[in-house]
Formats: structure tokens, sequence, C-alpha cells
């Protein structure tokens, strides 16, 4: 059967399974290591972070992103707005942080000739000062958020080796979407930390579904818990994912899509961590405890 | 049938049959609302003397004043109202009849000084992503106490008021650091001049020589002379090189101290004949806004070592077109009057961010979330029916995911917290993860061994506990980080999971228990 390969399989390569994580978070730090010394910055902020315009624009004109960046002639982010139910281009975001808004609006006008009404443009201005605090403050809550995360998880369980491996494996969920985010060019604004924020949240869900399975029940066999668990967290998984994958399609909103992106990474990223290193500690630590 | 009968005397279903319903009752949809609401009445507008005011923004939306009849003919759109009141000629009655009485003013002004809106279909209010309009956030330049802040906020309020500007909410804030903030939402779309009004110390002086004889704000100003045609107009524009140039005039009551100032200042002066032969004093009134001059005049002779109550203040604005210089000469003078009125803030005040979001994007988002919400609750229903094969656990975990996001609207409405586009992302999220706990609870009934019903529900809220504790934690700080911005979207995600964990989860065991028994 299916399940007895894997649990043959297990028993056996349990100590290297569960490093695969583990060598993607030593290449995650890596490369966010890299990317810090190269830019300063952890990962790409947007002008929310950073301080500058975001102006949405929507017109019907075709323009594209070669034609905005010539005319811009400054370091520019843009984003393109589509409705997927009918296929048609609803407009696009500028985020820039060196032109203010009279330069970037005769921009848009004169050389790009897009009209500009109250119903069409919309911009969002934040002054560096502001988004540096923004910056900081967050940088502060996401780790107050996982000091108080790591103290619910230990007084739930009451057991250092297990609640470490929960707390570990959110870190890793966290540090190795923030190394794919980077990888793949995103920039995170105000809402995509929010975002990680979330994650700490939801990261933990399986692996304390999985660690009450292991340690605190005692019907049945230790690898039958623990397979069960993976089922029904895979299930959890699917729904959120799926969630997510719904959104990241049809949402017109560049926040939802941000966010959910950001989420289903780290969705992603959690089965591996779960059912990989954190499953991996726990196994080790029933065996020495005596708990099958 | 039995089944049905038995769930509704469970204590937990009950639980949640009432928090549907006072959500219900307090998102109170309105399915064919008839005429426009009120959103704001000029001050001492001829509206605001027949006794219309402005909401106050902690009434709820849909219990605001609505505009039905003008003159005996419905009302049912912003566009309509703005036709019939315009077409209304000069110096004949309005009559207009709302949801609570009927006023009766004279059009004595081009304008009624009536700002309207839809009239909404819910008490659900929408944040400024949503619904257009501008949000500006406002850093005091020096150190403020709690009083200083709600001085701002008053004079503020008060200088929307004066303007005209209403759905304008004003409130304070603080960040982790122990930063304070202004954080001004106006909904709509609004005026440019907005940004100057609100942000603006507006210290108003007027100065003979270097002695300041008076001061913006009601210790030393009674009246100003705003909708009267004999005591304040724009003058004949001229033109200048650079296009045209207007200038205009109101007058304004001193009180009786700054009346004496100006005695006992303008009574050591010499007097002066000019070019064309009046006689005036050999200084002028000079004009400072925010330590700016902005005009200057010469004092008649007569006025020296008289207690002068009324004074005459006067301005300019120009223009490429004679047009544009009319409006610019308005826009200062409106300003300026409102600052006389208001006075100054007890501090300066820097912008640190400014958003301005159109209307129309807003209401492509909302339909959006709507669809996007239906579809995330289908693909969740899928993927739970593959799992399980059973529709009666397919079908409870769809309504208690419906439910529960009813029931963080129905809070959102009874606590007037604002629903912004990151509060739908949450709720969205929501859908995804809340479900989560169902799962668990679903997986002890069906597989949690031999241990008894009621034993397998509350080791599944054992996980389910730890889950919650970990996500509240999670969001906490963001109740203060960020100067205020991100507090919807936490109280929105504590409340979710809150409803969850407390009301929507503990029937949902209770259901698919039920329906399982056989």
């Amino acid at each position: 059967m299916f399940k007895d390969k894997i649990e043959s399989f297990w028993s056996k390569n349990y100590k290297w399974i569960m490093c695969i994580p583990l060598t993607l978070l030593v290449i995650s730090l890596v490369l966010i290591g890299i990317k810090t010394v190269q830019t300063g910055d952890f990962f790409n902020k947007d002008v929310s972070l950073r301080g500058g315009i975001a102006a949405t624009i929507h017109t019907e004109k075709e323009v594209t992103d070669e034609e905005i960046t010539s005319a811009l002639k400054v370091p520019s982010t843009i984003k393109r707005l589509g409705d997927r139910t009918t296929g048609k281009q609803l407009g696009f975001i500028i985020e820039v942080s060196d032109l203010n808004e009279e330069q970037l609006k005769e921009i848009l006008t004169k050389k790009l000739n897009i009209e500009l009404t109250e119903k069409t443009y919309s911009r969002e201005i934040t002054t560096p000062k502001l988004s540096q605090a923004f910056f900081k403050q967050l940088m502060i809550a996401i780790l107050f958020a996982f000091i108080l995360m790591g103290i619910s998880v230990f007084v739930t369980f009451r057991t250092f080796a297990p609640s470490i491996a929960v707390i570990a494996a959110a870190l890793m969920d966290i540090i190795i979407t923030l190394a794919i985010v980077n990888l793949i060019g995103l920039t995170v604004s105000v809402a995509g930390i929010v975002a990680f924020l979330l994650i700490i949240g939801y990261s933990v869900d399986t692996d304390i579904l999985l660690t009450n399975y292991a340690i605190r029940k005692k019907e049945g066999k230790l690898f039958d818990r623990m397979y069960h668990s993976m089922k029904t967290g895979l299930t959890m998984t699917a729904c959120a994912m799926t969630v997510m994958t719904i959104g990241l399609i049809f949402s017109n909103s560049s926040v939802i899509k941000e966010m959910f992106l950001i989420i289903l990474i780290a969705l992603g990223i959690d089965v591996l961590s779960t059912y990989l290193t954190n499953a991996g500690i726990l196994w080790i630590y029933c065996k020495k405890k005596g708990i099958s | 049938m039995n089944k049905i009968i038995k769930l509704l005397k469970q204590p937990r279903v009950i639980i949640l049959l009432l928090a549907l319903i006072i959500s219900f009752l307090s998102i109170n949809h309105q399915f064919n609302q008839e005429g426009v609401t009120i959103s704001g009445i000029e001050t001492n507008s001829s509206s605001y003397e027949s006794g219309l005011r402005t909401p106050s923004s902690d009434v709820s939306p849909t219990a605001k004043e609505r505009i039905l009849e003008i003159n005996k003919v419905k009302v049912s759109s912003i566009e309509e109202f703005y036709n019939l009141t315009e077409e209304i000629p000069f110096n004949t009655t309005v009559r207009i009849k709302t949801s609570k009485r009927e006023y009766v003013f004279l059009k004595d002004t081009t304008k009624t000084g009536i700002s309207v809106t839809d009239a909404p279909k819910s008490n659900l209010r929408k944040g400024i992503d949503l619904q257009g309009g501008t949000r500006v956030l406002l850093k005091p330049l020096t150190e403020v106490n709690d009083q200083d802040l709600k001085d701002i906020i008053d004079t503020m309020e008060n200088r929307l008021n004066v303007y005209g500007l209403a759905d304008v909410t004003i409130k304070s804030s603080s960040d982790l650091e122990g930063n304070k903030f202004i954080v001004v939402e106006i909904a709509g779309t609004t005026r440019e001049e907005i940004q100057s009004i609100i942000s603006n110390q507006g210290k108003f002086e007027a100065k003979i020589g270097n002695k300041t004889v008076f001061q913006g704000g009601q210790k030393d100003i009674t009246f100003v002379c705003r909708t009267d045609g004999t005591c304040s107009r724009i003058l004949a524009c001229q033109r200048s090189s650079e296009g045209y140039f207007c200038r205009f005039e109101f007058e304004i009551s001193l009180s009786p101290q700054a009346a004496e100032g100006h005695a006992e200042i303008t009574k050591k002066l010499a007097i002066v004949s000019g070019v064309s032969g009046q006689r005036s004093l050999n200084e002028t009134i000079d004009f400072y806004l925010d330590n700016q001059q902005v005009d200057e005049l010469n004092i008649d002779a007569s006025l020296k070592g008289q207690k002068a109550t009324r004074i005459t203040i006067s301005g300019s604005g120009s223009g490429a077109t004679e047009k544009e210089a009319i409006d610019d000469t308005v826009k200062n003078r409106n300003r300026l009057q409102t600052l006389l009125i208001t006075g100054s803030l007890p501090t300066k005040l820097e912008i640190v961010k400014i958003d301005t979001l159109s209307p129309s994007l807003g209401e492509k988002f909302v339909n959006n979330a709507l669809l996007v919400g239906l579809l995330a609750t289908l693909g969740v229903a899928l993927v739970i029916f593959i799992r399980y094969r059973s529709l009666k656990i397919t079908i409870p975990t769809m309504i208690t995911v419906l439910c529960e996001i009813y029931i963080i609207l129905g809070f959102a409405a009874i606590f007037k917290q604002n629903l912004d586009l990151v509060s739908i992302a949450a709720i969205l999220a929501a859908v995804g993860t809340g479900v989560d706990d169902q799962i668990v609870i679903t997986d002890e009934i069906l597989f949690g061994g031999s241990s008894g019903l009621k034993q397998q529900i509350k080791k599944a809220f054992f996980v389910i506990l730890a889950a919650y504790a970990t996500t509240i934690a999670a969001m906490l700080p963001l109740l203060r980080a960020g100067a205020g911005l991100l507090t919807g979207f936490a109280v929105v995600t504590i409340v979710g999971v809150s409803i969850g964990v407390l009301i929507t989860r503990p029937a949902f065991g209770v259901i698919v228990r039920t329906l399982m028994e056989d």
C-alpha cells in the first residue's frame, strides 16, 4: 500500500529528508544576505515603504511598459490592471520615488497623451520619513508577533523540543518565502508585510495539529497518527491555497494580489517545513521519549 | 426534520442564530431607499438657517436624514438633486421634504449649501479606498499634548464646516513609537484647496508697522461677512503682464478690545495726502497669513484714533484667463474667510501622506471582492467535498464560512468600523484559513476514535484555541503600528477569528455531530 511504502521510506531516510527545508533555509539566508549587501535592503520595498508616489491610472489606451519607462526617465515600477472576467485592460499603476506629482502628471498627460480626470486618476503619496517609520514599526510588529506566538506555543505544549520545532517551522516559512519573493522580483508594500505577519498565524496551524497528534494522542501507531494529521493538514492547506489562487487570478486589486501571492508561496513552503522538518524533529523526539 | 428541531434547541446553534439576527439588524439592508442622503450643510447658508444640519459621523449611514422631495418634485439621484436646485430661480422659496420633516428657506445665492450622496444600501461603512475620496495624514511639527490635538481637530472640523465640506472624519492616532498623527478622511471628490485649508496653521495677523492690531479667530473677530453682497465682493479684474488679476474685499467686525487696539495704534500716526488727493495715514495696514504678507491697504484719515469695529479685509487672485483669475480670487477669499473665523492651529502641521482615490475604482473593487469571495467559498467547498465525499460535511462547512463573513460585517456595522481593501483581504483570507478549524473538528468527529463525540470536539478545540492564540498574538502589534492605518485590518482579523472560535465553530461542531448521528 501507498502508506506502507511511505512509512518504510520515511523510517529509513527521515534524517536527510528533514534536511531538505533546512538546506533551503540556508540558501535563502545566503540569497537574502547577498541582496542586503548589494542593495542595502533585504527585499524590494515599494513606494509605501520607501517614499514616493503610487499613481493608478484607468485607461483603455494601450501603452507599453517601455513607452512608460522611457517617458519617465527615472526608476519606476509598473503594474498592470486587468479584468480577468472580460480580459480587458483596465489601466496600470506607476510607482516612482524620484518625481513629484506635478512632474508625473505632466509626463502622463503631455508625453503619453493620457487624459487624467478625477474618475480615472488615483494617487497615494508617502513621504520618505513616514515610510521609514512604517517600515521600522512593521518590523517591530513582526518581531513582537513572533515572540508572542512563541510564548503561546510554549504555553500550549509545555515541552521544549516540539515547541521549538513549531517556532522554527514558522521562521523557515517566513525566510524562504522572502527569498522566493526576492527571486521573482516582487516589490513588497505595507500590505505585503502584513501578509508576512499573517503567515506566522497560518504557518503554526498545521504544526500545532501535527504536534498534537504526535505527542498528545495515544491511539494507534506514531506513524499512523502523524500520517493522518498530514492528510488533515494538507486538506487545510489545499483549502487555503485554493482561496489564494482564486484571489490571485480573479481579484482586480494589486493589494489583494500581492498579499495572496506571498501567502500562497508561504503555504507551499509550509508543507515542506511542517511535514519534512517538523515531522522529523517530532519523530526523533518521540523515539527518544518512548512515545510510539 | 426531527434533526432540524433538535438542532434549533441547541444553545450553540441558538447563539449563532442570534448573532446572525443581530448582524442582519445592524447592517440594516435597504433595497429601495428613496431620495438622497444629506452629507453636509454649509454653516450659515440659507438651508442651515432653516434648521438643516450636517449629520454627525456617529449616526449610522442608513439613519441619516434623506431628502425626498424639492418643491414637490421627487429626488432619486445626486444628479437630479443638483439639477433641481440649480433650476430654482433666485429669491424664491425652496421647500425640502426630508425623511424627518419639511424645511423652507429662500434661495439667496447660487448654491443652496447642501451636499448630498446616494442613499446608502446598508450600514456598512466603506473606507476611502472603496468609496473614493482623500485621506491626509498629518504630523504636528512640534511636541503636542492631548489637549493640543483636540484643539487642532476642533479647529479643523470648524474650518471644514465653515468651508461647507462634509462627510469628513478627523481622528488622532499614534504609533508604536508614540508619534502622534491626525488622520483626515474626506469622502467623495474634493476640491484641491482642501489640502491647504486643513494643513495650514492659518495664523492671520493684521499689522500696522510692526504692531499687531488683531488676529484671526473668535477672540478678535466677531463677524465675517461672507454671503451678503453688500459687504463682500469681487472687484473688477484687470489685465496684467501674465494674464488677469482680480481683487476681493469683505468686511469683518472686530471685538471691542481689538477695536481699542486699533484706536491706540492709529492715534500716533500722521496724516498724509496721496497722489490723487486722498488723505490717509502714513502707515498701511498689512495682512499676514502664516507670516507671509498677503495684502496691504491704506488707512483712511478719518479712522485715525477711532475704535474701528468694522474693517475691510482685502486680497487678490490671478490666472491666465479672466475666469481663472476670478476662480482663484474666490478660492483665496473663501480660504481667508474660513481662517479668520476659525483662528489658527496651535502648531504647524506637516502632510506626511496624502492619498486620493477615485470613486469608480472603489466601486470596481467592491463588486470584484464579492465575486472573489463567492468563487473562493465554492473552491473551498470543492476541496472539502473531494476530501470527505459527504454533503453532510461540505454544506455545514460552507454555511459556517458564510455565517462567519456575515457576522464580521455585522460587527463592523455595529462598531462603525470602516471596511477598506486590506480588511477585505483579511476577510477573504479568513475564508481560506477559517475553514482550517472546521476541518480539524470534522476530522476528530470522523476519525477521532472511540472516546465519544463530545470528547472528540473538546480535543479539536484544544488545537483550535492554540492556533487562535497565535493569530491574536500576531495581530496585536498591528493595532498601533503604521500610524493607525492598519488598525482596521487588525480589528477585522481579530474579530474574525474570535467570532469563529466563540460562535460559529462551536455551532458547526454541534451541527455536524447531529447530522452524523444515526
